[in-house]
């Protein structure tokens, strides 16, 4: 497994193009999640010119638990940009040839396959690590008090934050493998949450219940937004475990579905 | 001799196109074994399968008796069509890679690099290579797990004379280690310098297999000239004459099987006419594979 890793790591660790999306993908992560507090200053300065006043002290966005759910809310909308980055490493993959190539020397079509999901695993284990260290040192900062039992709750969000990245990334391989065009293929994950919504908003009426079904409503339902809690609505503060489920399987499905298209083409 | 490698009946369909059609062949240790075939035959697409690339539509084929596997793909060195590498890294780097999937030891990147004389270049990008670089990193890669078996697909396309002499006298090399090679060309006289085998394809079909040693065996063929008006009638009514061709200002005369050059040179004498230039020639590669392809 790890020799499957190291070989995808090795394709990937001298080429450019993935330390700059990595990058960008990472440094976006990190000053967009920290620099929350900026924000609402901005946000405050842009009302008081309606002539109203927010005291954006009184809005705990980095007082724990809250900070982890806020920042794992609003990092899973960076995921497009490591889907990018998956998508161009393994549609080059097709475009030089060298899945070809590859399975001549030895490798089997299911391990090239495991080749990349275990990169995507890395990368989804990364994201999840880098909120993680954030989202501990801003509540550090920002938080009144310090106490466990509120460091400790909503942890259960961060297995749910690794699913839903993970989950996007298999997305991607897979769309990259059915499609193997890259420039087609970013399109195509960059509209996918838009085509879905169409299609949902046309069958609401008949067949509402089969809407948590679909893939990207899945991710949706699985971390809900949480800053209308600001608003004093309720939201969901648990992991679903029915979406938890949807999302597990449509993983699986995607990664079953490479597989089988790998196994079938020639290469 | 024990068999490198068997194929039974394979078969390859894209849609309604049948690329190669039941072919059965064997491939035994030690030989240098040339397929040929114009262009379009199916040559790749044979090469594809046994490399486990293209999936057979029907047949079988294994490698050292076993049944094909990724495992067993690692004891050959393959190199299909053109060379296939990391654009963005350096030789030595897709070799490095090429050697994790192998599984075989990283000491050998600096030996086969040697062997194909690119350790002056292993630094620089893959993509500022020229094409012949690119063929001798293609090779060094196919060295690179020390196999048995390599196997090497238009090795010499779109290369100089000079590059074509290097990639020759480089299969030579490797062949005089005592690997087997599989070589695939459309080159007949590359195939007739390096090989001891060869197989005609032709739009999917196996039309013959046999030893380059016997090409030349069988029908005699002799170049006459005379300094006689009527040479061609003359050779015409000869019993042993199976066709006349004129080329090069010489009459070629194909002799029935039975009759050798001498034979003719006697009956020309008999006739009272003497032969300013008669030579025996061996059939060329080439002009068999044309026969074979006009007679299949």
């Amino acid at each position: 497994m790890l020799h499957l890793l190291k070989i995808d790591l090795k394709k990937l660790t001298s080429y450019r193009t993935f330390w700059v999306v990595c990058g960008l993908y990472f440094i976006t992560l990190g000053f967009a999640t920290a620099s929350g507090m900026e924000f609402l200053k901005w946000l405050a300065s842009f009302i008081e010119g309606f002539g109203s006043k927010i005291n954006i002290n009184r809005i705990p966005l980095y007082h724990f638990p809250d900070v982890w759910l806020n920042l794992i809310w609003f990092s899973g909308s960076l995921k497009i940009v490591l889907a990018i980055m998956v998508v161009i490493s393994v549609t080059n993959e097709f475009s030089y040839r060298t899945l070809r190539q590859n399975i001549i020397d030895g490798l089997s079509r299911f391990e090239f396959l495991l080749s990349k999901i275990l990169t995507n695993v890395l990368l989804s284990l990364m994201s999840v690590a880098m909120i993680f260290v954030i989202g501990l040192v801003t509540g550090m900062i920002y938080s009144p008090s310090i106490e466990l039992d509120k460091v400790i709750t909503d942890l259960e969000f961060f297995p749910a934050y690794f699913l839903e990245i993970f989950f996007f990334l298999s997305y991607a391989l897979m769309l990259s493998i059915l499609v193997q065009r890259s420039g087609l293929t970013i399109i195509l994950l960059l509209l996918s949450q838009m085509i879905e919504a169409i299609i949902t908003s046309n069958i609401d009426d008949q067949l509402p219940w089969i809407i948590p079904f679909f893939p990207m409503r899945s991710i949706w339902n699985l971390i809900r937004i949480p800053y209308s809690r600001y608003a004093f609505q309720e939201i969901q503060d648990y992991v679903d475990l029915g979406s938890t489920a949807i999302v597990i399987v449509w993983t699986f499905l995607f990664n079953y579905f490479s597989y089988l298209k790998l196994k079938k083409s020639d290469i | 001799m024990e068999n490198v490698l068997s194929i039974k009946n394979l078969t390859k369909n894209f849609g309604r196109l049948c690329a190669v059609n039941q072919i059965s062949l064997d491939v035994k240790a030690g030989q240098v074994f040339g397929m040929l075939g114009p262009n379009g035959s199916g040559k790749t697409t044979t090469l594809g399968m046994l490399m486990g690339v293209v999936n057979p539509t029907r047949g079988e084929y294994s490698w050292f008796g076993e049944v094909p596997s990724n495992q067993v793909r690692k004891k050959i060195g393959a190199v299909l069509e053109h060379p296939i590498f990391y654009p963005y890294l350096s030789g030595q780097k897709n070799l490095e890679l090429n050697a994790m999937i192998k599984e075989c030891p990283p000491e050998n990147i600096s030996n086969v690099l040697d062997l194909v004389e690119l350790s002056d270049r292993k630094d620089d990008k893959y993509k500022t290579y020229s094409l012949g670089m690119k063929q001798r990193l293609a090779i060094a890669s196919a060295l690179l797990n020390e196999p048995t078996v390599l196997i090497l697909d238009e090795p010499t396309n779109g290369l100089d004379p000079q590059g074509i002499a290097e990639i020759r006298e480089l299969i030579k090399k490797i062949a005089s280690r005592g690997k087997t090679i599989i070589l695939a060309s459309h080159l007949l006289d590359e195939v007739q310098k390096v090989c001891t085998h060869f197989a005609v394809l032709k739009k999917g079909n196996l039309v013959h297999v046999g030893r380059v040693d016997d090409v030349g065996r069988g029908a005699e063929l002799v170049e006459i000239s005379a300094d006689v008006e009527n040479l061609n009638e003359l050779l015409l009514q000869y019993t042993g004459t199976a066709s006349i061709q004129r080329q090069n200002g010489f009459y070629e005369v194909t002799l029935r099987d039975g009759f050798h050059g001498k034979d003719v040179n006697r009956f020309l004498f008999d006739k009272g006419v003497t032969a300013s230039h008669l030579v025996t020639r061996k059939k060329s590669l080439e002009k068999q594979f044309l026969e074979i392809l006009a007679g299949s």
